[in-house]
């Protein structure tokens, strides 16, 4: 296809338009005739009793219409909200789930969590009704802190401790046995700060109920509207699946906070029945705040072994894990599958053993955010490398390369049970070393002394597995779903292209990367491709977006159907050509046979024509295909951070930062860079400036823009981005993913730097101006 | 949250805790206050009208007069409640010394909390509003107790 | 209370609650949703307008202030036939993802290039420090802002 928008062309978004001129339809966008609005009445309190809740007096509001509450869905038989990853105990034992009703019934776990709905005919009514609830609550003494949880007395009423579940992965024994024969141990405590996502868009349901068919329609946030359906349907049971459509519009971000099936959407979408009108909801920023899935909150020890030479022996990790008051959709796997088993990083370390302790407390959920798990596992192993570095005397980059897994050893086990299928981490790290000048830094640093700050270098040579999941592998693992994707190809009688995907976007560009995916293959022009995604009543099926999938997985699946257009139009294009199929060759979207060449537009043309056709095929042209990845894919890269630590303030500056990364074949490489960027941004954040922080109480004192500290244009740098190409095995485009891996590799790097920078490996992320200025003066 | 604080008062002690346990009195010093009633000898309950920062509620708040020593000293706990913007809880220790020229000084320690989007949105404000509501409050108990005297 | 003001250029006279903010009267009485709200604090920026030229958090700014004045929003800047030089650089630098901030973002940097001032990498990052987008990591905005800033004054010159 053309050069200027063919796979590997930086072609401009076509989503872009109606972006720039204020014409997106993002959910609170949307108003349909006699909408009504919800307001949530939410706890004040970390962990209570509900008493009893009157809402007689909000009920006298003029222009409220209800209140709901958990009795009001407990009695019409709605089911809980799911937990879609059955973890096992190292016992064998299934996790422990916390009950987790939309709305609480008897009992409130954390501040923010929803107890009761209110519906009025304006905001301003149902704000106001929601003021005059009035709900007696028995205040009851909250567990919060991660580290003691598991020893707390149980948040969770029937439950025998604050444990989810006791995971392992790997050989403890060998791994104990080689600790203790190596020649040198490092050690290691580390925290990984709570994090609460923050997409700009908050979430928001648009819900209607039609009462003659018995339908209802769900317009929300979400990032996987056709999984948002099949829970809704088949946990919660609000209604079956052909009876609900499910549409995520224009999503103004997600990170991981849209994957999950909330709350919010599933009262408001069963309360439209009830109040026979549609339902808005809108989330306040405060809101947000409190009921987003939070991340990350991890307090972990590991301890690194290393043999006389410097190569890994061991690595031994213990990591327990806040789970927040209940299992949210995929809060299970975080700290688990997507966690222990990247513990080999980019090395050949021979033992490794991990366990997690996942632990209930009395915060709010804590589910997958951009890298989920991989940018947690990727702190662990990347801090100790630097520190094992730095004990034995060794240059981090020197001991990382007489470390890595080689290009020669793909495919490569690792004893956390992936198999890596390919890549060259040395290339990287090469390239990320010449682009960041490693030669100058002593230099740089002299410079930066001369002027009152402390210069620091850091390292970070990350792996990821993306391109979640080979369904068959992810089911044995405890995931309640296939991980597969669907796509659909329609050629449409003039030739135009209309394409269905289950994977979604919200800020990735698949309108765009899509279109060149197919425009490339079919050898159709870019601008008579149509990408249509986000809709369960248009696209088939899908499994939506998340861990870095969307290419990998949804664009394979467009790869098979476009095969399948290709080989239903070869043979109508040999019976029109009076040949045989296997003499008609496809290329640049023409049927070529000898001298005679028909495009693939006459052809789609001919199939809803069919008066010149092979009798034994159906007419049209338009084909479906469901992708099932045969393995993760393996995204890996190396990054380079540095700071200036300023002496008199201790304000942290990030100076510079490259990333080189390896994610397969590349698409368009404008919006690679623009996700890398993205992700580089959150990840400074995270190591920086952001910190959920929950008082003993139990109150989200960082519940707002004013205290929760988001990266700010005047926080970051430009970014140094590239990418080396290993093209994936085992998926027909060579891709990887690209989406969560600036998140993923960065806080290693950065407090690699910090901590070179103070001469300490006592670093706390986030590295804020008062630690870094307390650690200058010994305090 | 903790908090202390003195305030001179140009009266006798016997008017300033005649005065403090005067609901008429104690109505008109709080900021706000749309009732007070005396439930009984040591209980008052109002609602008081209120803004931290950008959470602007109206409050039910419940007071319970302890270790009462007249008229030396008593604990004041307070429970207030602002529905969907959050919660407080607080114990305050009020005591009374005579000053020179016939007047008293009160000194207060308040220990408190605060919960839902009080302690959301206002945990930075907190410390300031309470300030303010304190000073507010002594400032006018000041002439409610003297009205000759302007505040100073 | 009744109140007129100009929105992008068009005459509106409205009867609305006092306590309505401009960024309610946009979105919901005149449909103009590209003003987005992403916040309750004023610090996310995605509501800014522009009132009588200079940029405004529409969530802080009462209806009744804008009371006889002109308002334009990201609406009345340009079109997808005709864009705004700050939007083309938008799309051409790729400085937007969910687009979500993009509208504020838009009209705080046109704010900051009609202002005149001497703009370099550091001083426009400074500037848009009351605008928070969590997809590009600025990185494509600050671009975008300085290609605009070359293209915004060719134009005047």
């Amino acid at each position: 296809m053309s050069a200027e928008t063919g796979i590997g062309a930086a072609v401009k978004r076509r989503e872009d338009l109606r972006f720039i001129t204020g014409r997106g339809t993002y959910t609170d966008d949307l108003n349909v005739p006699g909408q009504t609005y919800g307001v949530f009445l939410r706890s004040p309190y970390a962990r209570a009793k509900i008493n009893a809740i009157d809402a007689a007096q909000a009920l006298q509001v003029e222009g409220a219409l209800a209140v709901f509450t958990g009795q009001d869905t407990a009695a019409a038989g709605l089911g809980d909200l799911p937990c879609g990853w059955l973890v096992k105990s190292k016992d064998g034992s299934d996790m422990v789930s916390a009950p987790h009703p939309p709305l609480a019934v008897s009992q409130v776990n954390y501040v923010g969590e929803p107890f009761g709905l209110v519906v009025a005919e304006s905001l301003a009514a149902a704000r106001e009704a929601a003021e005059l609830v009035a709900a007696d609550f028995e205040e009851l003494t909250p567990v919060v802190a991660t580290a003691e949880a598991a020893q707390a007395s149980p948040i969770h009423e029937g439950l025998e401790a604050n444990l989810a579940y006791d995971w392992e992965l790997g050989d403890e024994a060998a791994t104990d046995a080689a600790l203790a024969a190596a020649a040198h141990v490092t050690r290691l405590d580390l925290t990984n700060n709570r994090l609460i996502p923050n997409a700009i868009e908050p979430r928001a349901a648009l819900a209607t109920f039609d009462p003659a068919s018995g339908e209802y329609e769900l317009r929300t946030t979400s990032q996987n509207p056709h999984l948002e359906r099949l829970v809704l349907s088949a946990f919660v049971q609000i209604a079956p699946e052909h009876k609900l459509r499910v549409v995520a519009p224009d999503v103004g971000g997600g990170f991981g906070s849209k994957i999950f099936v909330y709350a919010e959407e599933t009262v408001v979408t069963w309360a439209a029945a009830k109040v026979g009108r549609p339902i808005k909801w809108t989330a306040e920023r405060s809101e947000s705040f409190l009921a987003d899935a939070h991340a990350r909150d991890h307090v972990t020890h590991a301890e690194l072994g290393l043999d006389e030479a410097g190569r890994f022996t061991a690595l031994k990790v213990r990591t327990t894990a806040n789970l927040g008051a209940y299992l949210s959709l995929f809060g299970s796997s975080v700290p688990t599958f997507l966690y222990g088993t990247l513990l080999a990083g980019q090395y050949k370390t021979p033992n490794i053993h991990v366990q997690t302790h996942g632990v209930y407390t009395n915060t709010a959920p804590v589910d997958a955010y951009r890298g989920a798990g991989r940018p947690e596992a990727t702190f662990v192993v990347e801090r100790i490398v630097e520190a094992a570095a730095r004990e034995t005397g060794r240059d981090p980059a020197e001991l990382r390369r007489l470390n890595m897994i080689e290009p020669g050893d793909f495919p490569y086990e690792t004893p956390v049970a992936l198999v890596y299928d390919t890549g060259n981490y040395q290339a990287s790290l090469d390239r990320a070393l010449q682009l960041a000048d490693y030669g100058g830094f002593k230099q740089r640093r002299a410079a930066s002394e001369a002027e009152g700050k402390r210069r620091g270098i850091g390292f970070s040579c990350y792996i990821e597995a993306c391109g979640l999941a080979p369904s068959q592998l992810a089911i044995q693992l405890g995931a309640g779903v296939g991980l597969y994707e669907s796509g659909e190809i329609r050629i449409n009688p003039t030739g135009s292209v209309t394409v269905f995907t289950g994977s979604h976007s919200h800020g990735q560009g698949h309108e765009t990367t899509f279109a060149q995916v197919v425009s490339d293959k079919l050898g159709v022009p870019f601008d008579d491709v149509e990408v249509v995604h986000g809709d369960t009543g248009r696209v088939e099926f899908g499994l939506g977006t998340y861990g870095s999938r969307s290419l990998a997985v949804g664009g394979s699946a467009l790869i098979s159907a476009a095969d399948k257009i290709i080989a239903k139009g070869t043979r109508i294009a040999a019976h029109m050509m009076q040949a045989e199929p296997d003499n008609v060759a496809f290329e640049a979207g023409a049927f070529i046979s000898g001298n005679q060449r028909l495009t693939l537009q006459e052809v789609a043309f001919a199939s809803y024509v069919p008066a010149d056709y092979p009798p034994d095929l159906e007419p049209g042209l338009s084909e479906k295909a469901f992708y099932d990845p045969e393995n993760f894919t393996y995204p890996a890269g190396a990054h380079i951070a540095e700071v200036e630590v300023d002496e008199a303030t201790g304000v942290v500056q990030l100076v510079n930062f490259v990333a080189v990364d390896d994610f397969g074949q590349i698409i368009n490489p404008m919006i690679v860079d623009g996700q890398v960027h993205g992700g580089l941004a959150q990840g400074a954040g995270q190591a920086l400036l952001e910190h959920g922080i929950y008082d003993a109480d139990g109150q989200l004192t960082t519940g707002s823009y004013m205290d929760y500290c988001m990266p700010r244009a005047d926080d970051v740098p430009d970014f140094t981005v590239d990418t080396t190409v290993t093209p994936c095995t085992h998926n027909p485009l060579g891709v990887k993913g690209c989406g969560e891996a600036g998140a993923i590799g960065s806080p290693a790097a950065i407090i690699n730097a910090v901590t070179d920078a103070l001469g300490t490996e006592d670093v706390a992320m986030p590295a804020t101006p008062e630690q870094m200025w307390r650690k200058l003066r010994g305090l | 949250m903790e908090q202390a604080g003195e305030y001179r008062i140009p009266a006798e002690r016997a008017v300033v805790w005649r005065s403090l346990n005067d609901p008429a009195v104690l109505a008109r010093c709080i900021d706000g206050c749309q009732s007070m009633e005396q439930l009984a000898d040591d209980r008052f309950a109002a609602t008081v009208k209120a803004r931290v920062g950008p959470v602007r509620a109206t409050f039910d708040v419940a007071l319970t007069l302890t270790d009462m020593r007249p008229p030396e000293s008593y604990v004041l706990e307070a429970e207030v409640k602002g529905k969907t913007a959050g919660f407080g809880k607080g114990t305050a220790e009020v005591a009374l010394a005579d000053a020179d020229d016939g007047a008293t000084l009160l000194s207060y320690r308040v220990v408190g909390r605060v919960g839902g989007k009080l302690a959301q949105i206002g945990a930075r404000l907190i410390d300031s509003a309470a300030r303010k509501m304190a000073d507010d409050f002594f400032s006018a108990f000041h002439q409610a107790v003297d009205p000759t005297t302007k505040p100073s | 209370m009744n109140l007129t003001l100009t929105v992008n250029g068009v005459e509106h006279s409205l009867d609305v609650p006092a306590n309505t903010l401009l960024a309610d009267l946009l979105r919901t009485q005149l449909r103009l949703t590209g003003t987005h709200v992403g916040c309750d604090t004023s610090q996310c920026g995605a509501c800014t307008v522009h009132l009588d030229g200079r940029s405004v958090k529409a969530c802080t700014v009462l209806a009744a202030q804008a009371d006889g004045r002109a308002v334009t929003t990201i609406e009345g800047i340009g079109s997808p036939d005709d864009l705004h030089p700050m939007q083309a650089a938008f799309r051409d630098c790729h400085a937007l993802q969910c687009g979500f901030c993009t509208p504020g973002m838009i009209m705080r940097a046109i704010e900051l290039v009609e202002s005149g001032a001497a703009l370099d990498n550091r001083t426009v990052r400074e500037a848009l420090e009351g605008n928070i987008c969590r997809c590009t990591g600025y990185h494509n905005i600050v671009k975008a802002v300085l290609t605009a800033s070359d293209t915004m004054q060719e134009q005047a010159q």
